[in-house]
């Protein structure tokens, strides 16, 4: 267990790392001049001098990728040039507010889309378990931005029940306001998202009912309810956590989208105005924090899979 | 509770109909069964036969299939209302395949615990210990360590002991027992029908064991009731009916049955069973059997004759008609010799030689140079192929496991020599995990060896070998839903070799020659692998090998997964090739039943290692080795149930760890001391080519009692 | 067994019905482009905002221009997006899952480690990192996106093609000695390609869903072309006075997707070898 923890660790870190050389090289050695990407095309020799040795760019790539690299290490993500300061707190404001989001999304992802899997795998073939298959057939097809524009006109444009756009603070607006505001860019972000942890979780469940430790369970005369619960779930479990570690990733990609269609001022639409504003430094910060959460969410994932998994938690034979 | 008199399980016109997408299927038909108190009853029958729906029906457990019946009465319960109040309670189950049984999630102390904690309300600590005490009835040394550990933790026949005590906890009245020693190896499946002897005797339990193997229902049962294609065929006490068999098909079963120690043809069955979507009402075992006349069209009531029941109009003449003799080898017009290669030499392998070559390189164990020796004879002297010292080890676990000192490693095969004449069947046999598959693999090259050489015909083989090599060595799988590409045709699986080795000019008519040699019709070509049958298709997987017209076949357990009756006939095909075309084989399985009958020398391999070699009649009597002789006696064979005197069991399985010494020494019943943990075994001779790894005395091992009748 | 049999037999009608919603886009995209009833790109200053008529089916939009038409000219990016990128990625992926399975060893690890690389972004985010730095363009978004699923073919192409490489009667064309490039294309590619068809019927959604939404945070084609994510994205600041400016592309974008999804899910069934039982 400790000897696969370690393993992962390493390949977590290691996958962190290239990413990192992946983003600057992407940045400073793609076809364009990182001065010219952010001056625009007519910008004067002079203004490209100054911004260059303003951002170190004449120094060997090499080095400039040190600086940065060890800058970030000590917690210095470089300097915004749209806002003209520090790019680090910045992202962690935005950060703070995507967690928010993305916190109660996932968790309600998670309840929802297992329970209704496994609530559809035990009710297989029933009318109920049609319904949720189309529902799910339907909420994977459409995508969040035209879910989200449908959510404001209906919500909001027309019966004005909340707010279109926007955040505000829990402790100016109170508790109501703020709650108002989150609803419908986490409701947007929670629809697709159940709807493909519960078809692949009542897929994995119905397997697991498929099995012969199963079928061996019944033969035991023990009651459904329990063949259920302490035979069938902590089986499906499994397959579902990493289910939930790839939706990590969708919902990490659906805030960016989500966050531009509500007006939320969260991480996602900080990279969205980064690129905007050409604002590379901030872009390459944010992404490789984004980089970082996220393979912090599969190592969460892996080392859960093997909490539930005795063969990988007892690796070695007893007799 | 019931009348003590009364059957404790009656079962009475028990039939089962399935809806498929090709129509409807009747999986049992007017099925029907008594089990007296403490008694146990066979259920017998090949892939197909609806025997472990029975078991399924009973339980209540069949999902969406139609289940009818005039009675299901279990001690005056009808199961056919409610099966569930006494499933598990008072009819305990032991399913095949114990590995897919146990939730691989769950300590395996709470899944033999559930029942009792369900069924008997016992407290935690309670139904625990009780756990354990189970557990350690079912011959389980440290039980209460195996109690926490999880299933991927044990080993196949703890696992099964493991859910036999699962079975046995809420103290059922009845246990069925589906197949229970199907996938263990035989020295395991051994232990386990020593357990349920003494588990029914102790107990007074009643059984019904399902089972397609003859020799284990005659091990345990009083009565035995065959089944074909969903119906009852014969039943009868079970000595009666495997010695005096009544039913045209059970006479077949029989007939196909390869015995240790008989080297008698094999009478294979024609054909496959019948269509279960198309209703018969007449005899379904008709098409395939040698005694039907056209009565057998009309419907057959099951009708006691002699103290059987036989679903047949002829069982009154069946017993003096003569079940017909073996097909003759050259039943088809003997096909042209092969065009290639040299001549088939006549029978009779040059065994003087093999034996001469296998002296030297047993003689001196660890020396690779031993094949060298060799150079000074002519070609004809030297064996067809020969390996000298080979070795192949697999790691598993990455850089970090290693580095960190975790890493597994495996010696598959582990310095064996081995040599095959022409045209000589050389039967490699041993239980899982012994190397045999490795071995053979390593002599085709299609693995590499980490150390040693193979030669053939005098010749050393590269580890890339050329494509006279290729062609002159092939092989032949277990498994017939692989073997074959399921896009290609039998035409161009055929062709392909044929093609590749540019063996005729007239790839057409050789495709029908190769047909015709394996009993396939020719108008097979353009079948597609999904539509034969499993024995077809391993026939087809056996002409794609000789295509090329090999020197060689390395057969790895070809006939293992094939139903004894079509085993049969693919084993007869076997030894008519090797007589007709003059190939060498080595055979390789698991059983030695198999082996006996079709090798002329045989080679017995443990973790690894040979531990005897030498001529098939040599192997099977005193002396050998402490293995093969616990090999022999743990097979059950049909009509040796006197034979438990002399009954060798091993403890522990396979994986039991070794020490430097001999690798049998921990499992040995005739270990003699700390020489034998510590000294690796010499090679003793007991006779010409004969040899036998081991420290105890050749008189001693002489002097054991022969598990076989001589 | 039996539940299997039943699905072998039912006709393929989800194949049937997606197949015939996406033909007829593509209809659109391919004629649309010529006869829609106005210059999509045509401003009229005075018709701004009309709304939906017999005239204007799906109204107007800020400039004054046809929703009708763009929408119908918008259909040809969507297609090119989802078809064109998974061209891509399985151009790309499978030959490098081929090579990872056949070659193990420092060939399959450099090959695994760059998928390992490119999915420890989410997709959007890799898209953004891919198109931020040049200027974007319908091609550029249909070749991130098509970048972006290499690794799902590569992983998928490598696991069926090591799974059948296990398989007896691959073992048996090495027994005959056959090269590589026969074993390749006589029995691992007829075996291996059901799956890897199925995963692209339904990575063609992914594709779409994908290259709109970046199109949406304005990573795929220019103003003024009509990609639907684009007008989304365009009629945000009038969904009050004027809703049926991002409705029009949102619903064609969603009959689109549903229909596509359709397609996948019908090659699925027709092709999943676990939906299919055997005969014979």
């Amino acid at each position: 267990m400790l000897l696969f923890v370690a393993r992962r660790l390493l390949a977590a870190v290691g996958v962190v790392w290239a990413m990192s050389v992946l983003i600057f090289a992407i940045v400073h050695i793609l076809p364009g001049n990182v001065a010219y990407a952010i001056l625009g095309e007519y910008a004067t020799p002079t203004a490209v001098a100054a911004l260059e040795d303003k951002l170190g760019l004449n120094a060997p790539l090499w080095l400039q990728y040190w600086h940065w690299l060890s800058g970030v290490l000590h917690g210095d993500f470089g300097l915004s040039l749209s806002m003209d300061r520090p790019a680090g707190p910045v992202i962690m404001d935005a950060l703070g507010r995507s967690a928010i989001l993305a916190g109660i999304a996932f968790v309600l992802v998670a309840a929802l889309g297992i329970g209704l899997g496994v609530y559809a795998a035990t009710h297989k073939g029933q009318a109920s378990d049609r319904a949720l298959a189309f529902a799910q057939f339907l909420f994977i097809a459409v995508p969040d931005f035209f879910t989200g524009l449908l959510a404001i006109l209906l919500f909001a444009a027309w019966l004005h029940w909340l707010p279109a756009t926007g955040y505000v603070p829990i402790a100016e607006a109170g508790l109501r306001e703020w709650l108002a505001h989150l609803v419908l860019p986490v409701a947007v972000l929670t629809l697709g998202l159940t709807a493909h942890v519960s078809r692949l979780t009542r897929s994995s469940m119905l397997e697991v009912l498929e099995s012969r430790y199963i079928l061996a369970a019944r033969a035991k005369g023990l009651p459904e309810r329990l063949v259920l619960r302490r035979h069938a779930l902590p089986n499906a479990l499994p397959p579902t956590i990493t289910i939930l570690a790839i939706d990590a990733g969708i919902l990490i990609g659906g805030i960016v989208v989500v966050e531009t269609v509500f007006a939320y001022p969260g991480l996602g639409r900080l990279l969205v105005f980064a690129i905007e504003h050409r604002d590379l430094p901030m872009l390459q910060a944010g992404i490789l924090i984004v980089t970082a959460i996220y393979a912090v969410a599969n190592l969460v994932a892996d080392i859960a899979y093997a909490l539930l998994n005795p063969r990988i938690r007892y690796a070695t034979g007893v007799a | 509770m019931a009348d003590p008199a009364q059957p404790l399980l009656r079962v009475d016109s028990l039939t089962v109909d399935y809806a498929t997408g090709r129509g409807a299927v009747r999986a049992l038909d007017d099925v029907s069964l008594a089990i007296p108190r403490g008694q146990a009853l066979g259920l017998v029958g090949e892939s197909g036969s609806g025997k472990s729906t029975v078991v399924l029906a009973l339980l209540g457990l069949l999902g969406a299939a139609r289940v009818t019946a005039t009675a299901l009465d279990f001690d005056g319960h009808d199961l056919l209302r409610d099966p569930a109040s006494v499933r598990g309670r008072r009819i305990g189950v032991v399913f095949q395949d114990p590995a897919s049984v146990l939730n691989p999630s769950l300590p395996v102390g709470l899944q033999i615990a559930e029942p009792l904690l369900v069924h008997r309300r016992l407290r935690h600590a309670d139904a625990f210990a009780r756990a354990t005490a189970l557990l350690a009835e079912t011959g389980i040394a440290d039980a209460a360590r195996v109690m926490r550990a999880y299933p991927h933790q044990l080993s196949g026949g703890m696992k099964q002991r493991a859910v036999i005590a699962t079975a046995l906890a809420a103290e059922p009245d009845l246990l069925l027992l589906d197949e229970p020693t199907t996938a263990l190896d035989v020295t395991v499946e051994a232990q386990i029908l020593d357990l349920l002897e003494s588990i029914r005797a102790r107990r007074g339990l009643t059984m019904l064991l399902v089972s397609h193997n003859l020799g284990v229902v005659d091990r345990i049962c009083d009565r035995t009731t065959v089944l074909y294609a969903g119906r009852t065929v014969e039943a009868a006490p079970t000595p009666a009916l495997l010695h005096a068999p009544r039913h045209p098909y059970t006479k077949g079963l029989l007939g196909a049955l390869p015995v240790p120690g008989s080297r008698a043809r094999l009478v294979p069955m024609a054909g496959n069973l019948p269509d279960l979507t198309q209703r018969d009402p007449g005899c379904t075992f008709r098409p395939r059997c040698p005694l039907a006349e056209e009565a057998c069209a009309l419907p057959q009531a099951l009708t006691a004759t002699a103290g059987h029941l036989v679903r047949c109009h002829r069982a009154d003449e069946t017993h003096d008609l003569r079940w017909p003799v073996p097909e003759a080898s050259d039943d088809a017009a003997p096909p042209p010799p092969p065009r290639h290669g040299p001549p088939p030499p006549r029978h009779g392998p040059r065994r003087r030689t093999i034996h001469a070559f296998l002296s030297r390189a047993n003689e001196r164990p660890g020396s690779s140079a031993s094949a060298e020796d060799d150079e000074g004879s002519t070609p004809t002297d030297t064996p067809l192929i020969a390996a000298t010292n080979l070795r192949r080890t697999f790691r598993s676990g990455g850089p970090l496991a290693r580095v960190l000192g975790r890493e597994h490693v495996v010696h598959a095969v582990d310095d064996v020599s081995i040599a095959i004449a022409r045209g000589e069947i050389l039967g490699l046999v041993g239980e899982s995990g012994s190397g045999k598959s490795t071995l053979g693999r390593l002599l085709l090259r299609l693995l590499g060896a980490d150390a040693g050489g193979v030669r053939f015909d005098g010749i050393d083989v590269p580890a890339v070998p050329p494509r006279a090599f290729r062609r002159r060595a092939q092989i032949v799988f277990q498994n017939p839903d692989t073997t074959l590409n399921p896009r290609q045709t039998v035409e161009a699986i055929l062709r392909r070799p044929l093609h590749h080795f540019a063996i005729t000019p007239d790839p057409e008519r050789e495709i029908d020659r190769l047909l015709d040699l394996v009993r396939l019709p020719r108008g097979y070509r353009g079948r597609y692998p999904h539509q034969l049958s499993g024995g077809e298709k391993q026939r087809v997987s056996i002409a794609r090998a000789l295509a090329s017209a090999p020197d060689f076949v390395v057969a790895d357990e070809a006939v293992s997964a094939l139903d004894v009756s079509v085993q049969a006939a693919v084993l007869n095909l076997f030894a008519d090739l090797r007589a007709r075309l003059g190939v060498a084989y080595l055979f390789i399985s698991h059983d030695i039943g198999v082996i006996a009958h079709i090798a002329d020398r045989i080679a017995v391999m443990y973790r690894g290692a040979l531990v005897e070699q030498g001529a098939t009649p040599d192997v099977l009597h005193p002396p050998y080795h402490p293995y093969t002789e616990a090999l022999l006696s743990a097979v059950p064979i049909v009509g040796a149930r006197d034979r438990h005197a002399s009954r060798v069991r091993l403890t522990g399985d396979a994986t039991t760890t070794p020490g430097p010494g001999c690798r049998f020494a921990p499992r040995c019943p005739r270990r003699l001391g700390p020489l034998c943990d510590t000294v690796p075994p010499p090679w003793q001779r007991p006779a010409e080519g004969h040899a036998i790894a081991c420290h105890i005395p050749l008189a001693e091992l002489a002097s054991a009692r022969p598990v076989l009748a001589s | 067994m039996s539940a299997t049999l039943a699905a072998h037999h039912r006709p393929p009608r989800l194949l049937a019905l997606g197949a015939i919603v996406v033909a007829g886009f593509i209809l659109v995209a391919i004629v649309g482009a010529f006869v829609t009833p106005y210059d999509p790109t045509h401003f009229a200053v005075r018709l701004r905002f009309d709304p939906p008529s017999f005239a204007h089916p799906f109204g107007t939009d800020e400039f004054g221009r046809d929703v009708f038409s763009r929408a119908l000219a918008g259909a040809r990016y969507s297609l090119a997006m989802g078809f064109g990128a998974t061209a891509i990625s399985l151009v790309l992926g499978v030959p490098l899952g081929l090579l990872a399975a056949f070659h193990r060893g420092a060939v399959d690890a450099a090959i695994m480690r760059g998928v390992d690389l490119l999915i420890s972004l989410p997709p959007i985010l890799l898209g953004l990192l891919i198109l931020a730095v040049t200027p974007p363009s319908l091609w550029k978004t249909i070749l991130a996106v098509g970048i972006i699923y290499v690794p799902i073919l590569t992983r998928l192409t490598r696991a069926v093609a090591l799974g059948l490489l296990e398989e007896d009667f691959v073992q048996a064309a090495r027994a005959r000695g056959e090269g590589a490039v026969s074993i390749l294309s006589r029995e691992i590619l007829p075996n291996a390609w059901p799956p890897i068809i199925v995963e692209s019927g339904l990575r063609v959604t992914f594709a779409i869903l994908l290259g709109s939404s970046l199109s949406f945070l304005g990573l795929g084609p220019q103003p003024p072309s009509s990609e639907w994510g684009l007008m989304i994205a365009e009629s945000r600041g009038f969904i009050d006075e004027a809703p049926w400016i991002g409705l029009a592309p949102g619903l064609c974008l969603c009959a689109l997707l549903i229909a596509v999804n359709l397609f996948g899910e019908g090659l699925r069934e027709a092709l999943d070898p676990r939906l299919r039982g055997r005969d014979g």
